[in-house]
């Protein structure tokens, strides 16, 4: 073994019982901050899955050039026809990063049970397609609960779904039959039966009381329209999401429809909102935990320069230099930052275990019902931590090493 | 040329509002082979004269060489290279490391200076049955008796063959039988290997070996005589 590495591990363990609660706070340390960023991660994965293949957003949305700004005011004029429908799905079958494009429309109007109506959102889908991307969803979000009753299906076109808070602030729980009213495309009020087949829990509690699914085909006669507004798109490979939207992008341009391409990332307020949230949330946790670390380690390092003066002042004797005498303790302060690091690897390791095994559930902000929580581990969060530790271990320990390797050598041996 | 060579050496201390004068202008000169004693009474500035002569001080005035060299002038990275090549060092409490054995310690020198492991081990283990005590090579410090504990240091001392070993009070906290022993053994490395030793001590037992005293009283030289063999 090296001999600064062998004077630097047996320092540590002469002061076992300071060594020790070092080790333990750079541990404890080292498990926060990978637990919370193993929690944080779970978040970020769930709430993107859960857009993705949960609610049937897909990858990537593609609506009419100009939708993201005028839809809403001029929505006939930024319908994609039947036409653009038709290129928009041969541009996706010709990708083998695509799976599948899913066209969808969405309305707003009145729901009724008859007696009363509600203010209802509808989104229109092709029920087999958004099954199949429900299918495609892997981890936690995997088991949730999607509807209670009925799926819906493509050619039962009035079988709808209904938020569950609709269903109970008018009544419509499955089996009910209503009345959905909504302007056509130029602007004439409609109305249609609907029964309903399923009740479901938003992915916005805000959003339960308003939001229904409807067949495609039941939004199109509404709306009076064989158009849609926009087309979904479910790739093989998240991470290929931004390269699919630029390949489109590229052949849409040169080929038409003029289309707006925004990513699942750029769509979910939500996801975007939280991840920033936690991003900072950490970031404090973070740099909390580093400044704890940092501390500890100057402290002990101290005490050991304080109780190791005269043979720092024998070493120089003998013709160690002085950044021989930091390197010692850099390295004394490094393997006690190795050491912490890895008791804090088993803590994560335990606690991961603990809820893996426990399979806690719980009620995240926004949501209607409960989840599990779980925490996920991170290699890269792994990774970066033990290094940032250990390297702060390491620098925490130059300050109270580099004021003994300057100090006089004869005032050094000296030192009782 | 002389092997140690100080020039109106002056080394003054700062102690609270005290300005003490430890070193008052000493002219002197040390040649390979000697085995000296500077001796005189607490306070006469005899410790602060080896400092300088090991190069772990600094004189407040003056200069000191080394070989010829003003090591006063040189880098403090290059007056460790000088310490760690030239001079070995005794000190009254031993001042080894107590987490390595007594072999480690004596490597130590080696070590800093880059040997490989393989090499300070043979050389060290050399050193440790030349002081008798490489039966207590794996020991630590505090298993060995204060006599075990200052030829470790010898040892430690010897291992890089320097060419001149400073040793300050080498015999105080030995008994005289052990005094004995430990003199023995440098006076008999100084004439088989030539290396010069300077002794700070006012033990008579010391006294009665070396080759010349020094004898110092108020931090300047009051006589200086050879004693014969």
């Amino acid at each position: 073994m090296n001999p600064w590495l062998q004077i630097a591990a047996r320092s540590l363990a002469r002061n076992r019982r300071r060594s020790i609660f070092t080790l333990l706070a750079i541990g404890f340390g080292f498990a926060a901050v990978n637990i919370f960023a193993g929690f944080t991660e779970y978040m970020f994965v769930s709430l993107r899955d859960g857009f993705i293949y949960v609610y049937g957003n897909g990858h990537l949305t593609l609506f009419k050039k100009g939708f993201s700004n005028e839809g809403q005011l001029e929505p006939r004029n930024y319908l994609l026809t039947e036409s653009d429908l038709a290129a928009i799905k041969a541009a996706c079958k010709a990708d083998p990063r695509i799976m599948l494009a899913t066209p969808k429309l969405y309305l707003s109007g009145m729901v009724s049970n008859g007696k009363s109506s509600s203010i209802a959102i509808a989104f229109g889908i092709v029920p087999s397609d958004i099954a199949f991307i429900a299918s495609r969803a892997t981890g936690t979000v995997s088991s949730a609960k999607l509807y209670y009753g009925q799926p819906l299906r493509d050619d039962v076109s009035f079988g709808v779904g209904v938020g569950k808070g609709v269903a109970s602030k008018l009544n419509l729980n499955p089996g009910a039959d209503g009345t959905l009213m909504s302007p056509t495309v130029d602007g004439q009020m409609n109305a249609l039966d609907i029964k309903v087949v399923q009740t479901f829990n938003a992915p916005v509690e805000a959003l339960s009381d308003k939001l229904m699914v409807v067949p495609l085909s039941f939004a199109q006669s509404l709306y009076d329209t064989k158009s849609v507004d926009r087309v979904c798109v479910l790739l093989k490979d998240t991470a290929d999401t931004d390269a699919v939207m630029q390949s489109l992008n590229a052949a849409f341009v040169a080929k038409g429809p003029a289309v707006e391409i925004k990513t699942w990332y750029a769509i979910s307020d939500m996801y975007e909102r939280t991840k920033k949230m936690f991003d900072i949330i950490f970031m404090f946790v973070f740099i909390i935990v580093m400044i704890i670390v940092v501390i500890s380690v100057i402290n002990t390092v101290t005490m050991s320069v304080m109780e190791r003066i005269q043979e720092i002042g024998t070493l120089r004797a003998l013709g160690l230099k002085r950044h021989g005498i930091l390197k010692l303790f850099a390295l004394e302060s490094g393997l006690l930052g190795t050491l912490g690091c890895l008791v804090g690897l088993v803590l994560t390791l335990t606690t991961w275990t603990a809820v893996k095994i426990a399979k806690p559930t719980w009620v995240p902000p926004a949501i209607s019902h409960r989840v599990p929580l779980e925490i996920y581990l991170v290699p890269h969060y792994l990774v970066i931590s033990f290094a940032c530790l250990v390297t702060l271990s390491m620098i925490a320990a130059i300050f109270p090493a580099r004021k003994a390797a300057r100090a006089n050598i004869v005032e050094s041996l000296g030192h009782v | 040329m002389s092997l140690v060579e100080l020039k109106a050496v002056r080394k003054s201390y700062s102690l609270g509002e005290t300005q003490i004068d430890a070193v008052r202008g000493v002219d002197l000169e040390i040649n390979a082979h000697e085995f000296v004693a500077v001796w005189g009474p607490s306070g006469s500035g005899k410790s602060t004269l080896c400092h300088l002569m090991g190069i772990i001080d600094s004189p407040t005035s003056g200069t000191v060489s080394f070989r010829g060299q003003d090591v006063t002038t040189l880098s403090d990275d290059r007056q460790s290279e000088v310490r760690n090549d030239s001079i070995g060092f005794i000190f009254q409490s031993f001042n080894l490391v107590p987490v390595l054995t007594a072999l480690e310690n004596v490597m130590l020198p080696l070590q800093i200076r880059g040997e490989t492991k393989a090499i300070a081990h043979e050389k060290s283990m050399a050193r440790l049955r030349e002081a008798g005590i490489e039966g207590h090579a794996h020991h630590r410090p505090h298993k060995l008796s204060g006599g075990q504990r200052q030829r470790v240091a010898i040892a430690r001392a010897l291992v890089t063959d320097p060419d001149l070993v400073i040793a300050d009070e080498p015999t105080a906290n030995l008994d005289t039988p052990t005094a004995h022993r430990i003199l023995d053994l440098m006076r008999e490395v100084n004439r088989s290997r030539g290396t010069a030793f300077v002794f700070s001590t006012h033990d008579q037992r010391l006294l009665d070996r070396v080759t010349r005293q020094i004898h110092l009283r108020d931090g300047v030289i009051e006589e200086d005589k050879l004693i014969p063999s």
